[in-house]
């Protein structure tokens, strides 16, 4: 009998010290290793549903037989939590990928990242727009490999049915004209002339990137007021999906267009890649194209909104000289060239990228096409700085206000403005 | 155990002293494994807020002293009034119609009935079932246009149909009623235990005195019941204050801050904006709330039992 308590005891002991042990667990830092390679460790997001990951470290591996690539894959929708709580650990993953810029000013300004102003420098800065997005106050923690923007998506066979011609340079009131227009139908049958997703983004970065005057920082909103009286117009005619139905069924933009259940989806370049991989399963066959996005005022540049995707390195990495390999490649062309393959719209820009982009299968070959790839300017599609995520928020709590009609447009401004002020920047 | 104490203590008779010694050790070894998972996951990282809630802190820089600075701000900051707003809402709709639910169910299925543990596991079902299936069915049920809900209450006659999880007005009431299906059958188990263990000798006893079946209501069955409905009670209204996972799945807090509950504000200040320390202080300050409730209602307990 003493002999089971005994046991019992020392089994209790045993798993104790295995709790600990677990705890105390030795982090498997998968350093240099005897045979003279060097393993990088990336943080990435869905990595078995996000193919240019696997493009760009597969590219660079061959280019770098000496250094391996250990992505670490991270669930999408917890990727910021997830890298937050993993950099405040002292995590020694090499690279962190840069989701987007509300991301990229927290990590900068906590001085998370390694300053890579030094291999910025000798980056070919003329075909890398995007690469300015990064700089903050003399220092630039991050480079970016991928540069989305918003494009103009759009049916060719539901214009044509309608007899509307195709939306080669359309301004904003055009826009709704033509949805009006494209809609037909009702109940189950409807069939929208456009359909704009829930994100704020869609309705405020507009006006935002196309209005000279227009600051997100400066708690000032009027410049948001015609662009949410047309997308309300549209809403209360039926043109568009109501804000409230789409927010509440996980209405998928996606399904929406390829489904044909709407004409002209104004949405990120990242929609390119899913739609060219259901052609080619056989899920999607509908003749689509892009166009501009329309702007304010006819005959001007074209303005888009977007925003990078970047690789910065942490702090903690035990491999920087490795790790700035890496970013030197996934910025310059050889990088380009992995992700343009998969249908990803790289951050360096060259005719010749262009060419390999459109050779892909099932790319739409229109000359609109091919003019909507290149816009004159692509300006972000939200707050930046350090104040990014705070004012995002509000801003996104009052365009969700706007839209269900709980506010009025001027009432909703104006609170936006009064929450930012006293709430951010404590004016 | 105590029969083998005992034995152990016959053959060989070791001193009192060593014996209770051994007992504790014995005892602490059984805990211990428990304990230091409590102590690593919840007591530690507890002390830790308490302690950040007067500092400033990003995570990851090291922090720095604020004093009570981030309770000066939490009295001025109108996310936090909304938020706490929000939450004592949300307690007052879901803790009373949870527990009259329940209390009606359980009292609806303590019937010795063919197939009655069928009815029991159905009403059980929704609790184990993963909460975002549920938030996502919800969301298109509450559909102003299209949902269910509001084609039902059209066709009853009913023109001006709430905008539920679209409008800021019904969103609350929507959660709620979700958060009250989805709980009431687990306290509805609660309350069949409690009910399953009220002496049918009670009941006859009443029946002899010539007592209704509502007198057998108000004078045996809820008396009698009375430990389990504050068992009940507390879990309620500390779930309800802490409500995050529900809320977070179907509205994110929206439409706008209608739904804004202090656990997402929580979540909100510390994981995305970065400021753990004024996050920290609004976990104080819900602690707090949920503390004051939880000795109010053991106090009116106590009372009642004198």
């Amino acid at each position: 009998m003493r002999m089971k308590r005994t046991l019992v005891a020392a089994a209790g002991m045993a798993a104790t010290a295995l709790v600990l042990a677990g705890c105390a667990g030795s982090p498997s830092d998968g350093g240099s290793a005897s045979n003279g390679k060097t393993t990088l460790s990336i943080s990435v997001w869905n990595y078995k549903q996000t193919p240019e990951f696997k493009a760009l470290f597969d590219a660079f591996e061959k280019a770098n037989p000496n250094i391996t690539i250990q992505p670490v894959d991270i669930l999408a929708a917890n990727y910021e939590d997830k890298v937050t709580t993993m950099l405040a650990g002292g995590d020694t993953t090499d690279i962190i990928t840069v989701k987007n810029l509300t991301d990229y000013a927290g990590y900068a300004q906590k001085k998370q990242f390694v300053n890579v102003e030094g291999l910025v420098k000798q980056l070919p800065a003329d075909k890398i727009p995007a690469l300015t997005s990064y700089a903050v106050d003399g220092a630039q923690y991050a480079v970016p490999y991928r540069q989305d923007f918003a494009m103009l998506f759009y049916n060719k066979t539901m214009f044509k049915n309608a007899g509307v011609a195709e939306p080669t340079n359309l301004t904003w009131d055009e826009f709704a004209s033509d949805a009006q227009k494209l809609t037909s139908g009702s109940g189950s049958d409807k069939v929208y002339g456009a359909y704009i997703h829930t994100w704020n983004s869609l309705v405020q970065a507009y006006p935002a990137a196309q209005k000279s005057n227009a600051k997100w920082d400066t708690g000032d909103y009027g410049w948001m007021k015609d662009q949410y009286k047309l997308v309300l117009g549209m809403q209360k005619a039926g043109t568009i999906m109501d804000w409230g139905t789409a927010s509440s069924q996980q209405t998928s933009y996606q399904t929406m267009f390829e489904t044909g259940k709407a004409a002209m989806v104004p949405m990120g370049s990242w929609l390119i890649a899913p739609l060219l991989a259901d052609k080619k399963a056989g899920t999607n066959d509908i003749d689509w194209g892009i166009a501009p996005v329309p702007q304010l005022k006819s005959g001007t540049k074209i303005t888009s909104i977007g925003g990078p995707t970047g690789f910065g390195i942490n702090k903690n990495s035990k491999h920087q000289d490795a790790a700035k390999k890496f970013l030197t490649f996934a910025a310059g062309e050889q990088g380009a060239d992995a992700v343009a393959s998969i249908g990803i719209v790289p951050a360096y820009h060259s005719d010749a990228i262009t060419t390999k982009y459109f050779a892909l299968d099932g790319m739409p070959q229109d000359d609109l096409s091919k003019k909507a790839f290149n816009p004159d300017v692509i300006k972000p599609d939200g707050p930046t700085g350090p104040n990014a995520a705070a004012i995002g928020n509000i801003l996104n709590q009052e365009h969700q206000l706007i839209m269900t009609g709980s506010k009025s447009v001027d009432d909703g401004i104006a609170e936006m403005e009064s929450r930012v002020k006293s709430e951010v920047l404590h004016q | 155990m105590t029969t083998l104490t005992q034995r152990a203590s016959v053959t060989r008779r070791p001193t009192s002293r060593s014996l209770r010694r051994r007992r504790i050790l014995v005892g602490w070894s059984f805990i211990l494994p428990n304990f230091l998972g409590f102590a690593l996951f919840t007591l530690i990282p507890v002390i830790a807020a308490f302690v950040l809630a007067f500092m400033h802190w990003d995570a990851y820089n090291p922090p720095t002293w604020a004093g009570i600075d981030n309770f000066v701000r939490l009295v001025g900051d109108s996310n936090f009034h909304v938020a706490f707003t929000n939450t004592v809402l949300y307690a007052l709709g879901h803790v009373p119609l949870t527990l009259a639910l329940s209390l009606g169910l359980a009292l609806l299925l303590n019937q010795k009935l063919k197939g009655i543990a069928f009815f029991r596991v159905a009403i059980f079902f929704p609790y184990i079932t993963s909460l975002v299936a549920i938030a996502i069915v919800w969301n298109m049920l509450f559909d102003p246009i299209n949902g269910p809900i509001n084609q039902f209450l059209h066709m009853i006659g009913i023109a001006n149909a709430p905008g539920w999880t679209a409008s800021t007005g019904w969103a609350l009431p929507a959660v709620i009623i979700t958060s009250v299906w989805r709980d009431m059958g687990y306290y509805m188990v609660l309350f069949l235990a409690g009910l399953q263990a009220i002496p049918s000798e009670y009941y006859e006893a009443a029946e002899v005195d010539g007592a209704g079946r509502w007198q057998k209501f108000w004078n045996v069955t809820l008396p009698s019941l009375r430990p389990t409905t504050f068992l009940v009670l507390v879990l309620l209204s500390v779930s309800s204050f802490k409500v995050f996972d529900l809320i977070f799945v179907m509205t994110q807090g929206g439409p706008g801050r209608a739904t804004l509950v202090l656990s997402q504000l929580i979540y909100q200040d510390g994981i995305l904006n970065g400021q753990f320390g004024y996050s920290s202080a609004i976990s104080l300050v819900l602690f707090l709330i949920v503390l004051v409730v939880t000795v109010f209602q053991f106090k009116i307990q106590q009372r009642r039992e004198r």
